[in-house]
This record gives C-alpha cells, sequence and structure tokens, in this order.
C-alpha cells in the first residue's frame, strides 16, 4: 500500500494554549514531509471528523496521525475504515495535563514543547512503519461446534447453554451416565428462596433437556485420547470404553473447548487422624449420600439405624498439610446431612463441629433452617482425635469449642466433611516424578521458571508445552481467577465449575453459563480473525521470518499460552488462532525474527531513534519508560486526567506487555544516550496481575541478562529498573519517575549521548 | 468432659419462651453489649451455646443467669434475633422450675392450661372453711372483715401456706447452693458468707446492680417500686400481728393509725410499680419481647392482689358490703395463690438471685 500521512494534531482541552502549535506541526512538515499536516481547536467534533475523512476522499490520505488525547478515549469518534491505518499520539493527558498546567512550568514551556514534539516524531515513525492489517485466516475449515469436557452438572449446563444458543455441542463424559456427583446425591441444599427445604438434585432435568436438545451429541463411556490444533480447528479424537480399536476411534473437530471437568473428593485415606480406616463407622460426605440414597442411614459396623451423627467439617480441608483452601459447600453440605438425620428419626441428634460455619449469600438462610433444628448441635472447635469405644461406638474429642472446654462426644456414626480436588489436580501417569509446585521458588531469577503441568489425563493436548491446563494453584487451571473467569491458559479452553475452583451446584451451573458464552466468543472472533481476551478484537498476529530462526525454543518455550508448537527438526511451529497477540514471543526472540504489523522490533527501535536527545550539556537528561498497555498505560492517563505532574524528561513506549520486551530495545535505547530506563508493569509472583500471565515475570528474568549487555558498554546496572504497579497506583507514578531521575543524576549522564 | 447433649431439656427452654435459642450463632455481640456481664467467662454467649446443647447441670447451676437484669440489650443487639434476653428468662424459669418441689407443681404454674386448676385450689380451700364454719354469707351490719372469716381461721389457712412455702425454698436453696459450689474449680475468690450477704443485701436495696443496665433506669425505678411495696406490705403485716396479739386491738382500725397509713401507701407503690413494670413491657416489645406466660402470671397475680387489697378497703368504707366481702374474698385467693405458687413461679427469683448473687459475690464475679 502506498501510504499518504495525514497528520491532525488537536488544539482542544488547552493543547492549543500550553504548547507551540506551529512548531509542532512543522515536525511534520519539515521534519518528516507530511503531505497533509492540520489543527483544529476540536478534532472529534463532527468539523474535525469532516477535516479527516474529506482528506482522506479529496486527498487520498490512508495513514492518520491524531495528535489529540489519549487511545483509551474517543477511540469510538476516531474509528476510520479498515484500509485506513490510524495511530494516537497523546498530547493531552502524557504530556499537557501532566506537565503545563504546574506553577513550576508555564505555557509554552521549553520542556513540554520538547515531550511532545518527539510524541508527535514517535508517533508519525510508527505511522510510517506500521502496515495494514490483515486478519488472520487459518488453512482448514473453522469448526464452530462446541466441546464440553465432562457431564456433571457444570458441563451438561454447558452444554444446554450452548445448544440453546444454537450452537452444535458434543458432551463427553468418561462414565456410563451423566449427572457427575449431582447423581449420587439423595437431595441437594435449598438453591431457591427460602432457602428453607430440601430439594432433588437438578441432572435429572438437565439430563431430559439435553435428550431432547438435536444439538447436544453424547457420547458416555468416553475419554479424549488427543486433541490437536486450536481455536476453531481443535482435532478431537475420543477413546469410548468397549471400542479399543483404533479405526472405531470417534474423531471431529471442533471450535472452543468448555472444562468441566469436575472434582474428587480428597482422599479421606489420608485422614487417619480423623478415625478414617480404623472404624467403618467413620465415613465421608460422599459416602454419607450413598447411605441416605439407599433409604435409610445405618452404621456400615452392623447396620443399625445411626442416631448420633457427628460431622466433622474442614476434614483435610484449610489444612497446610492437607488442602490449604475452602472447598466452600461443605458446611452447607453437613447441615443437609445434619437435616437427613433429623427427618429420619425425630429423636435423633446430629453434632457438627466445624472451623467456621461458612454458608454465604443466601445460604445464611439455610444455615438458621438448620440451626433451629433443635437436635442439630454446632460448635466450632478443633477436632483432635476420633476413638472407638465400646460396642462400635465413636467419641470425638473436640479441643477450644465454644462451650468453653474441650469436649469428648459419642457418637454411632462420624461424617467426615472432605473437600475437594480439581480432576486436573490428579496425576494419572505414573513413571514420572511429578514437579512439586514449590520447586519454581528454588529456581534462580536467571531461569525462566517451567510451568508445572499435571498430566490428569483430561484433554490430551498435543501441545509442545504438555498434555494439560497448567495451573494457577492447587491444580485448579485458572488463569486470572479474580479478574477474568473461565480464562484458562490454553486460548480457546474455558474452565467452569469445580475444575476451576470450588463451587456449589448452582455456582456451577452459572458458571457453565459463562464458559458457555466465551466459547462461542472465541468462535466468532476466532473466524472473523480476531483475537480473544484480553486483546479482544485485535487483528495483528505474530509473523516469524523462519529463514532466520535458530531453533533456540525460547519463543516455545516462553509463551505463556502454548501457542507454539515445534517440528521435528526444532523449528517453532505457531498455532495462530491460540494466539492472543502479547508479544512475548517477540520480546524473547533473540534473533528479532518475530514481528507483527503494528508492532515490532523495527518499530519500536524507529521510535526510540525518533526522540531528540539533547547533548549533555544542555543538562536535559532522558529518561525512556517501557509501559504496559493493560495497567501501567491506564495508570498514567490518570495521572495525567488527576493533573499529577511529571518529570518533562520522560519519554513512554507502551508495549503489549512488558514480556514482550526485547533486550535489543535497551541496548538501542542506551547507546542512542537515553540515561535510563523504566520498565513498568503488572505485579507479578503468586498474586500476578499480568493480563497475559508471565509477561513481567519473564521481563524480570530477561532483565537479570541485561548485566551483560551493560557491562559490555560499560554502564552502571542502575539504568535499567524494572517496576511493578497495579492500575490503581497511578498516583506512585511522579514519585517513581521523580525517584529514578535522582538516581540519574547521581550516576551522571549517558556517556554515549551524540555518539 | 464427656458431653451428652440432652434434646429434650433443649426443647423445654423452646417452650419455656426461648423458642429463639437455636438462631444463636456464638458472635458474642450479647457479651459486648452487656453492662453487667463480667470479663472472665462473660454472659450470655456461653449460656446460649450450653443451652443450645441442652446442657441442664451447667445452666441451673450457672450463677450468672441471676446476674442478669433482663434489660434486654442483648436482645435488641442480637443480629440474628435469638433473643439471649429471653432464652436467659427462660432458663431462670426452668431453674426456678428444677430446684422446685415437687417439680409437677412448678411444671402446673409455667402453663396456662393448668391455671385454672391452680386458682381452683385456694378458692376451695376458702370456700371449705367458710362452709365449715358456717361463714358462707354477706354478713349484715358495720362491715368487718373478722365478721366473714375471723382472724384465727386466716392464720390457720396462711400460715401452713407460709411455712409450706419456705420449705419448699429451703430445700431448693441448699440444692441449688450445693450445685453452685460445683461451679468453681481452681482460683475463684472466697469472700467471707455474712459480708458477701450483707452487702447483696444493701446492693438489692438500692438496685446498685439493676441501676447498671443504663437502658432500663425505668425498670429499676419499677422494679424497686414492686420490692419496697412488699416490704412496706410485710411490715405492715407484722404491725397486725402486734396490734391484734401484742395490744389485741381487732380490726378494723382507725384509717389515721400508722398501720393503714404504712399498708395504704405501700399498696399504692406496689401498684405504681407493677404498672410500670407494664408500661415499660410494651415499650421494648419491639426490639426486645414483652415477655413470657410466667411473667404474666406473675404481674396478675401482684395485680390481683393489690387491686382487690384496695378495693376492699374502699368498698368497706364505702359500706357496699355486697361488694366488700367478694372483693375480700378475692384478695384472700389472690395472697394464698402468691404464697402458696411463690416457689414455683416468679417470685422465686427473689430467693434465687439472692442466692446467686452472694454466691458471685464471695466468689468476685462482678
Amino acid at each position: 500500500m502506498d501510504k499518504k500521512l495525514g497528520v491532525y494534531i488537536c488544539s482542544g482541552c488547552g493543547i492549543g494554549e500550553s504548547l507551540d502549535m506551529e512548531k509542532l506541526s512543522k515536525v511534520a512538515t519539515m521534519g518528516y514531509k507530511v503531505p497533509v499536516c492540520k489543527t483544529h481547536p476540536y478534532l472529534c467534533g463532527e468539523e474535525g471528523l469532516g477535516i479527516i475523512n474529506s482528506d482522506g476522499e479529496a486527498e487520498g490520505v490512508n495513514t492518520i496521525v491524531i495528535a489529540a488525547c489519549s487511545s483509551r478515549v474517543n477511540h469510538d469518534i476516531f474509528a476510520f475504515d479498515t484500509n485506513k491505518i490510524m495511530e494516537r499520539v497523546n498530547l493531552r493527558e502524557q504530556v499537557i495535563w501532566s506537565q503545563a498546567v504546574s506553577e513550576v512550568l508555564p505555557p509554552n514551556n521549553e520542556d513540554t514543547q520538547m515531550m511532545a514534539e518527539d510524541y508527535l516524531r514517535m508517533g508519525i515513525v510508527k505511522a510510517q512503519k506500521t502496515e495494514l492489517l490483515v486478519p488472520y485466516k487459518p488453512e482448514g475449515e473453522i469448526s464452530r461446534i462446541i466441546l464440553v469436557v465432562g457431564g456433571g452438572i457444570s458441563g451438561m449446563t454447558a452444554a444446554i447453554e450452548a445448544g440453546k444458543a444454537g450452537r452444535q455441542v458434543v458432551l463427553v463424559e468418561k462414565e456410563q451416565t451423566l449427572g457427575g456427583f449431582a447423581g449420587r446425591l439423595y437431595k441437594q441444599f435449598p438453591k431457591q428462596s427460602l432457602y428453607q427445604s430440601l430439594q432433588l438434585p437438578p441432572h435429572e432435568i438437565l439430563l431430559k433437556e439435553i435428550e431432547s436438545n438435536p444439538n447436544i451429541k453424547v457420547y458416555t463411556s468416553a475419554k479424549i485420547k488427543k486433541i490437536a490444533g486450536g481455536p476453531g480447528l481443535f482435532d478431537v479424537t475420543l477413546e469410548q470404553e468397549g471400542k479399543p480399536s483404533q479405526d472405531e476411534a470417534v474423531q471431529f473437530r471442533v471450535g472452543a473447548i468448555v472444562l468441566a471437568a469436575g472434582f474428587v473428593p480428597y482422599d479421606a485415606a489420608k485422614l487417619s487422624h480423623l478415625g478414617f480406616g480404623s472404624s467403618p463407622n467413620v465415613i465421608t460426605s460422599v459416602q454419607m449420600e450413598d447411605l441416605a440414597k439407599k433409604g435409610k442411614i445405618t452404621r456400615p459396623s452392623d447396620g443399625k439405624e445411626a442416631t448420633n451423627v457427628a460431622f466433622i467439617q474442614c476434614a483435610g480441608s484449610r489444612d497446610p498439610n492437607h488442602l490449604p483452601y475452602c472447598s466452600t459447600f461443605c458446611c452447607s453440605t453437613s447441615l443437609k446431612q445434619a437435616i437427613y438425620v433429623r427427618e429420619q428419626n425425630q429423636d435423633a441428634e446430629a453434632y457438627i463441629f466445624y472451623k467456621d460455619m461458612r454458608t454465604m449469600g443466601q445460604y445464611e438462610d439455610f444455615y438458621i433452617r438448620a440451626q433451629e433444628d433443635e437436635g442439630i448441635f454446632l460448635t466450632k472447635g478443633e477436632v483432635v482425635g476420633v476413638e472407638t469405644i465400646a460396642g462400635n461406638n465413636l467419641a470425638v474429642t473436640v479441643e477450644n469449642t465454644l462451650l468453653g472446654e474441650n469436649i469428648r462426644v459419642e457418637a454411632d456414626l462420624v461424617v467426615l466433611a472432605t473437600g475437594i480436588v480439581p480432576a486436573t489436580a490428579i496425576e494419572f501417569i505414573t513413571g514420572e516424578e511429578p514437579q512439586p509446585t514449590t520447586e519454581e521458588c528454588k529456581v534462580e531469577e536467571t531461569t525462566a521458571p517451567k510451568e508445572v503441568i499435571i498430566r490428569s489425563d483430561i484433554l490430551n493436548l498435543d501441545y509442545r508445552q504438555g498434555p494439560e491446563l497448567p495451573q494457577l494453584r492447587y491444580g485448579f487451571p485458572d488463569s486470572h481467577f479474580i479478574c477474568f473467569p473461565y480464562e484458562t491458559r490454553r486460548t480457546g479452553i474455558y474452565a467452569a465449575g469445580c475444575v476451576r475452583h470450588p463451587m456449589d451446584m448452582s455456582a456451577s451451573m452459572d458458571d457453565a453459563v459463562g464458559a458457555a458464552l466465551k466459547a462461542i466468543q472465541c468462535i466468532e472472533l476466532t473466524n472473523q480473525g480476531k483475537a480473544v481476551h484480553p486483546r479482544v478484537g485485535d487483528e495483528s498476529y505474530p509473523e516469524f521470518f523462519m529463514q532466520r530462526c535458530t531453533q533456540c525454543k525460547r519463543c516455545t518455550d516462553e509463551c505463556p499460552f502454548g501457542a507454539i508448537n515445534e517440528d521435528e527438526k526444532f523449528n517453532p511451529l505457531p498455532s495462530l488462532t491460540r494466539c492472543r497477540r502479547c508479544g512475548t514471543c517477540l520480546g524473547a526472540c533473540p534473533e528479532r525474527i518475530i514481528s507483527f504489523k503494528n508492532y515490532s522490533i523495527d518499530i519500536v527501535s524507529s521510535m526510540m531513534k525518533a526522540i531528540e536527545v539533547p547533548e549533555e550539556d544542555e543538562e536535559k537528561p532522558r529518561i525512556l519508560a517501557f509501559m504496559c498497555e493493560n495497567d501501567a498505560i491506564p495508570a498514567l492517563d490518570m495521572a495525567g486526567v488527576n493533573r499529577l505532574q511529571i518529570t518533562p524528561y520522560l519519554r513512554v513506549i507502551p508495549v503489549r506487555c512488558l514480556g514482550s520486551m526485547n533486550l535489543v530495545w535497551i541496548s538501542d535505547a542506551l547507546s542512542k544516550g537515553i540515561d535510563g530506563i523504566l520498565l513498568i508493569g503488572c505485579k507479578h509472583g503468586d498474586d500476578y496481575q499480568c493480563h497475559f500471565v508471565k509477561g513481567s515475570e519473564l521481563a524480570n528474568y530477561r532483565l537479570s541478562k541485561v548485566k551483560e549487555t551493560l557491562d559490555r558498554l560499560r554502564l552502571e546496572s542502575e539504568r535499567v529498573k524494572l517496576v511493578q504497579l497495579s492500575i490503581n497506583e497511578y498516583d506512585l507514578l511522579p514519585g517513581i519517575f521523580k525517584e529514578f531521575m535522582e538516581t540519574m543524576e547521581k550516576i551522571g549522564p549517558n556517556p554515549f549521548k551524540g555518539f | 468432659m464427656n458431653i451428652k447433649p440432652d434434646l429434650k431439656f433443649v426443647k423445654q427452654i423452646i417452650s419455656a419462651g426461648g423458642c429463639s435459642l437455636k438462631k444463636c450463632y456464638q458472635c458474642a455481640t450479647c457479651a459486648v453489649v452487656c453492662k453487667l456481664s463480667p470479663d472472665n467467662k462473660p454472659f450470655p454467649r456461653k449460656e446460649m451455646i450450653n443451652a443450645q446443647w441442652g446442657l441442664k447441670d451447667k445452666l441451673v447451676s450457672d450463677p450468672d443467669i441471676w446476674l442478669c437484669h433482663q434489660c434486654s440489650d442483648c436482645t435488641a443487639y442480637c443480629p440474628r434475633g435469638a433473643k439471649p434476653g429471653e432464652v436467659i428468662g427462660a432458663i431462670r424459669k426452668l431453674t426456678i422450675a428444677h430446684y422446685a418441689f415437687p417439680e409437677f407443681l412448678a411444671m402446673m404454674v409455667g402453663q396456662i392450661k393448668y391455671l385454672p386448676l391452680l386458682i381452683a385450689f385456694p378458692v376451695l380451700v376458702l370456700l371449705a372453711v367458710l362452709a365449715a364454719t358456717g361463714h358462707l354469707n354477706i354478713p349484715q351490719g358495720e362491715i368487718v372483715f373478722g365478721h366473714f372469716l375471723p382472724h384465727t381461721h386466716i392464720d390457720a389457712i396462711f400460715l401452713p401456706v407460709a411455712i409450706f412455702a419456705a420449705l419448699v425454698f429451703a430445700s431448693g436453696v441448699i440444692r441449688f447452693w450445693r450445685d453452685l459450689q460445683t461451679q468453681c474449680s481452681g482460683n475463684c475468690g472466697q469472700g467471707g458468707l455474712i459480708p458477701s450477704l450483707i452487702s447483696v443485701i444493701i446492693e438489692i436495696l438500692t438496685h446498685s446492680r439493676f441501676n447498671k443496665c443504663e437502658v432500663n433506669k425505668g425498670r429499676s425505678l419499677a422494679h424497686m417500686g414492686v420490692l419496697y411495696g412488699f416490704i412496706g406490705l410485710a411490715i405492715t403485716t407484722a404491725l397486725a400481728v402486734f396490734y391484734l396479739y401484742i395490744l389485741g386491738q381487732h380490726s378494723p382500725y382507725p384509717q389515721l393509725s400508722p398501720l393503714k397509713i404504712i399498708g395504704n401507701i405501700s399498696g399504692i407503690i406496689l401498684l405504681v410499680g407493677i404498672s410500670l413494670i407494664v408500661l415499660n413491657r410494651f415499650k421494648v416489645k419491639v426490639q426486645a419481647s414483652i415477655g413470657s406466660y410466667f411473667d404474666w402470671l406473675f404481674i396478675g397475680v401482684i395485680y390481683l392482689v393489690v387491686l382487690s387489697g384496695l378495693l376492699a378497703e374502699v368498698t368497706r368504707l364505702a359500706g357496699i358490703a355486697l361488694l366488700a366481702y367478694p372483693i375480700y374474698f378475692i384478695h384472700l385467693v389472690s395472697v394464698f395463690f402468691l404464697f402458696f405458687y411463690a416457689p414455683y413461679s416468679k417470685l422465686a427469683h427473689m430467693v434465687y438471685r439472692t442466692i446467686a448473687l452472694v454466691y458471685a459475690k464471695q466468689k468476685e464475679r462482678e
């Protein structure tokens, strides 16, 4: 495409008063020989937009640089045809609002003007280098079918909801029947106002809906042997029990996957301290359901009716030696089972020993209802032992009770409320040592941390990084627990229900709806060649210049989403529908062969080159900040909105993610005479906030290698610094820059200035 | 310690007025808002869970339930509507029943369905005495209650009634005191019995403890009215004995005699006091509760005693024999009722609270 550049500078919102507009225009017209350069006092108005549009028609301007406000605002107004390239230069939030209104810096301040001019140069250069985006079209036909893995309540709901939305669904369940744990329940605790009476579990109703929906195809007694490909192109191979031969393997293509593999109860064999195994009359809550469903709650030892039943909550939960987390529904489950006991016999007694009674939300009403039953006795306390006494009875010893003393209560049946373990946390393939998750802490910072992928034999992905989903914590395959539910670290695979985090049945059903919607979105966006979360709608994608690839495997290793497989010669094989467009591969590649049409090593390097670095004797240092577009850049905008004053010596280059920071940019900047470089990205570590999960962590690890570069250039390592910032910490930004400037003053100017 | 929850006792507390008992989830707001609760092992939180678990032995011998003057702050502030004040009230009622002998009488006093039977007993006894002595008619001439039922007859009826009540109380007190001793093990204070008793009596007379319930200064005043009304009437009774047996003077006495003055004033104080109690109960009924049948039975009996007493006097002075004698009869029935059922009714709190306070004082539990 022959580019014709048009630069449009807005003088509204105070820009005109604070900057010398004429000088600014000259940067474009004189410096870059831009054929069309106009200023307007109200560019986002009808007239301003009219000028841009008519220039497009009359003059053939097809590459537009808007120098006005932040690209985070008015993006709906400055939206042009897809055959035009558009670049935004932020003169408002990042320049005048954080500079010119200062008492120290009057309008038309020289430093403010230099800043604005630099940003305009950078914008023009970027526009010049950017190529028109062409949405990615994969080879092969994109499927719109949704695969749901797991036929419990979550999976059934996901299938029904996707089916109702007119999608074809394939539901795969490893057991002979659908229903999952709901199928084992006698009753479920109340799910509707007034939260008083127990109700039947929902699986039979769901089953009828599935049977009557022609969009849903069900495979029971089936497991997934292999999934290859990526969103839109997942090729699934099923293995059905009783049909072992290879020829009969079912194969089909799906567009997206809902993982609803559910949970397994925590292994009670590990709870011998609570009497499990030493007496048949110590059972788990799942076994209690089995007893209740059979008709009468009796003691396993002698079949006598159980009339004194003790429930031990958090059996192996919220316990650092077992499951550190809360499984959320066990409290309500035990209250429900205590009601079973009471409904069976009005003289029966049920005791519940809890750590904390956790009946969230409206289940509090159910808690009250259970509590009000005079035959249900509750106390907080620590169960320290369960022993067998005469007549196969059990004595439960509880310490630190609310009764003000340690107590011993006799029971004829003890029920352990065991927690849940996500199906993804169960290692199936033995022989290989599973890596403990704590291993990561011991790894030195100079090596990129390896992901732990537990071979849980659920998805069997044909991905280079491993066959299952990477985990966030405790084996849950979530990738962003709070901000982005359902998202996993494998694009197009969305987790729902207890496999994602512990939840009760109604929460699972809600969850399934969300995950099904996510799957539908993914298919639609993939079909349009656009990125999914978090760069939803992005039409750019990475391109690999394979001739120069050295098969170093960094991109395949470091991609947070496992988007890159490799061939037998270790050449990277990107599956672009899996790609989230974070640019981590671009940051990783030492050969710099990976680029986007609007984001590349060259584009960013050229932008840096566009910065005018004053001579040393001018005493105008320059610091450069690479800031993450997801959190740090919005924070910088907010700092501007709040008129926080920022050093005029700062220049900012937004990056897709700190993970896309290529080290060459650092050496480029330093050799150009930039005094110091800040990398400002999201928090990493256990409670990371990186939208691409690993980006800021990888940047941190790469930075450890920067020292080498600096040493080679004989520069101080303090010149490069990584800062972690949350989006809400915008108020810290002025201080961060000020402190860094002070460091620069201390170590003096970059000796490469002027070279 | 081995614990055996007692479902039956839980049900008893619930039917005795503690129906909200099981709502408690042990947040201890009640123990915090209570102005009377000691810092060490405060009430009523622990009483609530002991009650939920039906731990009868612990509850009946718990002195703390008597440290409460039921200001209902706990009930008003309870986030769950568990009404600790009401529950403790119910436990007090059951404690009275537990130490009363025979227990079935206490059970009858606690239930409205037995009320006609309970009233029938004094009515029949009095009617029987009247019939046996030929007084089953309205005497002619000047109204002198002694003509209707001579004082000898009255003494023959009421002395045994008082002795019966005293004996029942004594048996309860002995067992209660014995059980209280099991409450404290280890380091509790050990004050002297007599000094503790004296300071408790002063406390009761001044209502200094009751006054700590800041929200119900009004209730304290009302209760004081009832207490002093009763004390005044007790003095009147003592004077009557003195006039009759020492001075040999028979009733009716002149209106200006000290006995009449003290008696009338006491009666009016009692009437005002009990009326204030009723008013206060209506005032707090929204946030707390209006009280149980057990409470209202006692209030009703006091009303009956004081109103029938005053009306008998008024109708006597007005010379309306047709009214004066029947009202006097009602008065006698109500006094009989008050005394005979005292160990089983709310009036017993007078005894058990005093004992518990003495114990608490001894153990420096304040």
